[in-house]
């Protein structure tokens, strides 16, 4: 699902799903409704996605503001389709590996740096680089601004557009056209969202405006209106606008402003050329969409509305909030991270309470029998030694170790081992089957050889 | 020092062995988990703890009897084995430092000649014994000390004695033998 994880990622995450479905019939017993579960799953691979993604990433920095729209003529009735995209956000743009829509999952690549418009069909579980997960039930485009400012200003933008659009629900082309129009001069300075004028007719379009009415031929439920213009992405300005609102309008807008603390390094960078360049590819990905959409809408719109049930999340606009801590949260989470997944070597805990309720017993049985100390057969010794019997002195007498912690890590290795060695103080593993947390980050091994001195 | 020369020889110790009690039973699950610098040997029913301080090795058992091994004085013996003592007492066992006796003490002392091994078998038959093709050295065992020496053709001697008082006696008595053994060309 999420795709641009290393292989430990990958093996967390098939263990999260393995471990949630083994819980799932658990869950159902008890009453308790499937969205719980879910919500569950999701939690926890965000916040592993967290801990652990944030050390697989820090090195590419992956800044992101997205900007996540819907288009206007979305509608409400379409939302039950989900689907679970994960956009990687490391890929090249280029890489469009979009399935049909009618299929639960959907992977998107979209480049962390650059700023484009996308369109993702509705029910997208959005994964930015930095490990963000969203889950969009909505077609939404994604545009990506450089700078907060940008991204505020586009999200208004945004809103009064489809608030706009939304209040004339039966599509009357006029009077779309004039709230449509309205907004539109406001976008020239939208700049992530705004096509040169020199890319040309299709770009041209690529305003606020143009992307949410490609959006409903793109996502995965077309509404039945939709489907007509999106094609014609290309065509001019004013033709979009009439389809957009010919189409059901959005029922509600859900933006989402995702930042990534390293979204400032963006801010250099030059957006008009990539923008083109995306815009176009994005027309090209949407056509296709399109016609498969319209060929399929019909038919399987009731289908993949079963389909797509059982993915059905609704992260509210407070739970994505809550994702975008992605500082602090690491430490404590990665601890939690590392015993969930791992459940072979995790004794200790158990260890720990029986040994210290023998202790407690052998403590006790102890005292009883230091009394009889004539018993322990060293005649001579015993009376030489009788003026030592106890002299520790609670330890005041005795030196402590002067190093004792020598170094309290972190880092730390679960696993089994095959042969441990030691040769005086050389001491040779041999590991197998463990997880290895060192420096923060999580190495996964299925054998291990060591070498230490003491 | 010596009974019949000038000479200094140099008797360095290298090994104190001593034990001690803890009058306690001692939990070596407890001890091999949450103790440090620990080895456990289940098999044998034992946990070795190693201090770095004065280098130590304990061996330490169940019944709350440990050896200590590793130590170059006496001195040092006892003060490693209070430390751990001191550690054990801090992973939560009611340790009381009992009955701590050193039990044997290893030296090594180099005689300033050769010897003729076979020569100083003959002059003291019961007491030393010289098989070459089991062991290169003669050992020589002085029953009233309790100390064992084992004398080796270059002249090197290890002494093996209850305690480092036994094992410099030891020293003296057998130089003089050693001394009518010595083969005059070499050292």
């Amino acid at each position: 699902m999420l795709s641009n994880t290393g292989p430990v990622g990958k093996l967390y995450l098939s263990i999260i799903d393995d471990v949630i479905e083994g819980m799932r019939e658990l869950f159902l017993d008890e009453g308790l409704e499937d969205r719980v579960l879910d919500d569950l799953k999701h939690l926890w691979e965000s916040k592993m996605m967290q801990s652990k993604a944030m050390e697989d990433f820090r090195k590419s920095l992956n800044s992101s503001n997205f900007v996540l729209q819907l288009p206007a003529s979305y509608s409400q009735a379409d939302q039950e389709l989900t689907a679970s995209v994960v956009i990687p956000a490391n890929r090249s743009v280029h890489s469009f590996p979009v399935k049909n829509n009618s299929e639960a999952l959907a992977t998107f690549s979209l480049p962390a740096g650059l700023a484009y418009p996308v369109q993702i069909p509705a029910g997208v579980t959005l994964q930015t680089a930095s490990g963000q997960l969203y889950k969009v039930n909505v077609p939404v485009v994604v545009t990506q601004a450089p700078a907060g400012q940008r991204a505020l200003s586009q999200t208004t933008k945004v809103i009064d557009w489809r608030e706009a659009l939304t209040r004339p629900s039966s599509s009357s082309s006029s009077s779309a056209a004039v709230p449509a129009a309205a907004v539109r001069p406001q976008e020239p300075t939208a700049a992530v969202t705004q096509p040169p004028p020199t890319a040309g007719v299709p770009s041209g379009q690529q305003g606020p405006a143009p992307p949410p009415p490609p959006l409903p031929a793109a996502e995965a439920s077309p509404p039945p209106g939709a489907e007509a213009p999106q094609p014609e992405v290309a065509g001019e300005e004013p033709e979009p606008r009439p389809r957009c609102e010919a189409a059901s309008p959005c029922s509600h807008l859900l933006d989402f402003q995702i930042r990534a603390e390293e979204a400032l390094t963006q801010t250099g960078r030059p957006k008009a050329r990539d923008i083109d360049e995306i815009l176009k590819e994005v027309i090209e990905v949407e056509t296709e969409k399109v016609e498969r959409a319209r060929n399929l809408a019909s038919a399987k719109a009731g289908d993949r509305a079963e389909a797509a049930l059982g993915l059905d999340l609704d992260y509210g606009y407070s739970q994505i909030s809550d994702i975008v801590q992605l500082d602090g949260a690491a430490d404590s989470s990665d601890v939690e991270e590392e015993g969930a997944p791992l459940d072979e070597n995790n004794f200790l805990g158990i260890l720990n309470a029986e040994a210290i309720k023998a202790l407690q017993e052998g403590d006790g049985s102890s005292d009883g029998n230091s009394m009889s100390s004539s018993s322990d057969g060293e005649g001579a010794g015993e009376l030489a030694n009788v003026e030592e019997e106890d002299p520790l002195n609670s330890g005041d007498d005795v030196i402590e170790q002067d190093i004792p912690d020598l170094f309290d890590t972190e880092n730390v290795i679960v696993c089994q081992y095959d042969k441990i060695h030691r040769s005086k103080n050389r001491w040779k593993f041999h590991l197998k089957d463990g997880v290895m947390c060192h420096g923060g980050r999580d190495y996964v091994f299925s054998k291990a050889v060591g070498e230490a001195e003491w | 020092m010596d009974s019949s020369n000038d000479e200094a020889l140099d008797i360095i110790i290298t090994n104190v062995v001593a034990t001690f009690r803890t009058r306690c039973h001692l939990n070596l699950r407890t001890i091999a988990l949450e103790g440090t610098n620990v080895i456990y040997k289940p098999e044998v029913g034992k946990v070795l703890m190693k201090l770095r301080k004065p280098t130590i090795t304990a061996s330490i058992w169940s019944s709350g009897k440990i050896i200590c091994t590793g130590a170059t004085s006496e001195d040092e013996a006892k003060l490693g084995a209070r430390r751990l003592a001191r550690c054990l007492q801090k992973l939560g066992f009611k340790v009381r430092f009992s009955a701590f006796k050193v039990v044997n003490v290893l030296a090594v002392c180099s005689m300033p000649f050769a010897i003729h091994l076979i020569d100083f078998t003959k002059n003291n038959r019961p007491i030393a014994s010289y098989e070459p093709e089991l062991h290169p050295a003669a050992t020589y065992r002085i029953k009233n000390l309790k100390a064992t020496i084992q004398v080796f053709s270059t002249g090197s001697l290890t002494v093996t004695g209850p305690n480092v008082q036994n094992v410099a006696t030891a020293v003296e008595q057998v130089y003089p033998l050693l001394f009518e053994v010595r083969k005059p060309i070499c050292k």
